[in-house]
């Protein structure tokens, strides 16, 4: 199975590699020191926690009495990562390491703790807005939204309504998800595929790092922009905030989130003001909301007949990359899995787990009560088909033979199983097929046996 | 897949119920004061809130006669800031939590009665209980719950049979009841809850650092708690109370049928209603005459 390249990767690798001095600068925020908790490991945030109060540095060998033996592997992630977000100081005293929480971080959340924190805006009061969004209204402005950019970003001629992203910084964000072939219409990547199979929020993530990535070259603060967004998730939804608190950068910033349906800009009779949406608030989640689910609506039948209820061309777009859409109708979308229309699929480098995923994924609320959600005979049937595709396997491999006595060829495959590189042997003819990768341990096995 | 990722941590997102003891008769006798275990409880809550964003906390007060939720952190709007100091769930919790004992109070002066009274810790853990088995039913997605019990009061010995019911039904949905006693004696029924649903017993030496100690120990979220040293129950306090005057006892009588418990002998078993053989004390020590004469 391909690995999957482009797992959103955790904003926070994007912070970890932050200069130290502008992550210093950062955790003078509060809220970012606790969106910074937030992402940690467990056991990380159990260690900041448990140093919380704790003002002289801690050795590494007590830090490890408080985790049974077992706990080790889990151990050194928590503190990597600790020491790479520079929330641990290392300081080596007398031989032995030592850690200290760092100290803008340590006090900035004791405060947090404590008395909790203050945004640096106020929701502006209900005369000033007249009449806000409800939830459902917001929810669902945010949703078309960023359906609109998705379709856009695939397809650039379908979508009815362009955001207002400039071609090149639209050309960024497809840079990895499409590829060009002269004059050739642009086709999805592998990648890109699998990018759209993603949940929202972890499509979410990838664009905000690319956006933030970009706009780098373009000498906005990198910095500022992380502090922007990991501020913004602590807003309440569906609270107006006036535009009035932002710097020039973050309302620049603030238009081409609203184009992503993060937030929802309106404007009053004199001022303007941004209200965050739910895709902005669990942007500090850190890839974990399972809440947010979307509700689905693909129905699979045992014919292999597949059913949509969805009016969105984003919806249609996508199945048409695994199934073939025979008719649409406005509320539902009609169509077959059929073997042409998988091999498509896995010649662009889709997997059949991650049909079968999506399709239990966003299986129809009716169908989602039943187990399985998806018909086994179609899943297996899926599987089957790209198995049908993968009957040779290549593995590099080198051949042996031609060995001088019976005990040093058995030797041979003995220590070929142990390091489980031994693909093949034939005992009579005393020959073997061994993986390449254990090739130079092999030789140095057969050297020590010959002398 | 891209959905792997995200299972991996699902696992720390908890779901914590604090009952805390309101017990005035307790804590006028403290050496702690009231507003100060406050202030460590009120960061101690903030903290997990701030662990992560679907944690969920839930506090029931366990008053003398009655009690009730002060603070669900799912319902109160806890992100919104109040008059810019101080966190609405501060605010809102503290103001419920008034109202409770006020009116907790009032249940009082209907039969007043010069002894102490213990907490109403069976209604509490029920009603604990009951939140969790709505969490676990409202869909396939909920955090996993645990209890924290914050207890100073003495047992009584008559919530006996509800808080073993409790604690068996606890165990049943596999919700661990972790108990931090604040006293000055030690509560059998605390220990045999977290013994026996495999939650936390602790007994604060130092009550000033009780919020070092509730971060340490208290904090550690189920999933962390398999590669984490915890304290582990030194001796457990298993003495049951009758069912007949609610005494606490070390030896009894138990019916063999409903196994009830019984500090004399009786003639028919109150709970199940089946007739004990007569002079079963009788018979039993002559039998044990008979056995021990031949070994001397």
């Amino acid at each position: 199975m391909p690995q999957v390249k482009i797992i959103a990767k955790n904003f926070m690798d994007m912070v970890a590699s932050l200069p130290a001095i502008k992550l210093d600068l950062l955790y003078r925020n509060q809220f970012i020191c606790e969106a910074i908790l937030r992402s940690l490991p467990p056991l990380a945030k159990k260690y900041v926690l448990q140093m919380l109060y704790i003002d002289i540095p801690i050795t590494s060998k007590s830090l490890q009495e408080w985790l049974l033996a077992d706990g080790s592997s889990k151990h050194k992630v928590a503190i990597d990562r600790l020491i790479q977000l520079r929330v641990f100081e290392v300081i080596d005293r007398k031989k032995e390491t030592t850690y200290k929480l760092n100290s803008t971080f340590q006090t900035n959340l004791r405060k947090h703790m404590i008395s909790g924190g203050i945004l640096p805006r106020e929701p502006m009061p209900q005369s000033v807005t007249a009449r806000l969004p409800t939830s459902e209204e917001l929810d669902a402005y945010a949703h078309e939204q960023w359906e609109c950019f998705l379709l856009q970003l695939i397809s650039s001629g379908q979508a009815e309504k362009s955001t207002s992203f400039s071609s090149s910084m639209m050309r960024i964000f497809q840079r990895g998800l499409l590829r060009q072939r002269d004059k050739e219409a642009p086709r999805l990547t592998e990648s890109g595929f699998q990018f759209l199979l993603m949940d929202t929020n972890a499509q979410l993530w990838y664009i905000i790092r690319e956006y933030i990535s970009n706009s780098e070259e373009q000498g906005v603060d990198q910095a500022d922009l992380i502090a922007f967004l990991l501020e913004l998730s602590f807003h309440t939804p569906g609270e107006a905030y006036s535009l009035d608190t932002l710097t020039d950068d973050q309302t620049t910033m603030i238009k081409d989130l609203a184009d992503l349906g993060l937030v929802k800009l309106q404007k009053g009779r004199k001022e303007s003001w941004f209200i965050p949406t739910k895709l902005a608030t669990n942007l500090s989640v850190s890839l974990t909301d399972s809440s947010s689910r979307k509700q689905g609506f693909v129905v699979v039948e045992t014919n292999f007949r597949m059913y949509a209820y969805s009016s969105s061309k984003l919806h249609c777009e996508i199945l048409r990359l695994f199934a073939r859409v025979e008719y649409q109708l406005p509320n539902l979308i009609v169509g077959a899995i059929t073997k042409e229309s998988l091999y498509n699929a896995f010649e662009n480098g889709i997997t059949a787990g991650q049909i079968v995923t999506f399709l239990q994924q966003n299986a129809h609320p009716r169908v989602a009560e039943k187990l399985p959600s998806v018909p086994e005979n179609v899943t297996d049937q899926i599987r089957l088909w790209e198995t049908d595709l993968n009957r040779v396997e290549m593995t590099p491999a080198h051949f042996y033979d031609e060995f001088p006595s019976r005990d040093v060829f058995e030797a041979a495959s003995d220590f070929a199983r142990m390091h489980n590189g031994l693909l093949w042997e034939d005992a009579k003819k005393m020959r073997m097929v061994v993986k390449a990768e254990i090739h130079m341990l092999m030789r140095e096995h057969l050297r020590g046996q010959n002398k | 897949m891209a959905s792997a990722p995200s299972k991996l941590y699902a696992d720390d997102v908890s779901l914590v119920v604090v009952l805390l003891d309101t017990n005035p008769f307790f804590w006028s006798s403290s050496s702690l004061s009231f507003s100060q275990f406050l202030s460590h409880v009120l960061a101690f809550l903030n903290a997990i809130l701030t662990l992560n964003q679907l944690n969920q906390v839930v506090v029931i007060a366990t008053g003398y006669n009655s009690c009730d939720y002060v603070f669900d952190s799912s319902s109160d709007l806890n992100r919104s800031f109040e008059n810019g100091r101080m966190p609405v769930m501060c605010s809102s919790l503290l103001q419920k939590l008034e109202e409770f004992l006020i009116t907790d109070e009032q249940l009082s002066k209907e039969e007043p009665e010069g002894k102490i009274k213990p907490s109403l810790f069976s209604g509490s853990l029920s009603m604990a209980l009951c939140y969790i088995q709505r969490v676990f039913r409202s869909g396939a997605l909920h955090p996993h719950p645990r209890i924290l019990c914050l207890q100073g009061s003495l047992d009584g010995p008559e919530q006996y049979v509800a808080i073993m019911n409790a604690i068996f039904s606890a165990q049943r949905s596999s919700v661990p009841i972790d108990s931090c006693y604040i006293g000055s004696q030690n509560s059998a029924f605390l220990q045999q809850a977290s013994y026996i649903t495999g939650g936390v017993h602790h007994k604060p030496q130092n009550l000033d650092g009780l919020f070092q100690y509730l971060m340490t120990i208290f904090a550690t979220d189920l999933h962390s708690r398999s590669f984490i040293h915890l304290p582990k129950p030194v001796g457990v306090d298993f003495r049951a109370s009758c069912f007949c005057h609610k005494n606490t006892i070390d030896m009894g009588y138990i019916c063999s049928v409903c196994l009830s418990i019984f500090c004399k002998h009786h003639k028919k078993c109150s709970t199940c209603g089946s007739v004990f053989g007569q002079a079963q004390s009788e018979a039993a020590s002559a039998s044990d005459k008979k056995r021990k004469t031949p070994e001397t």
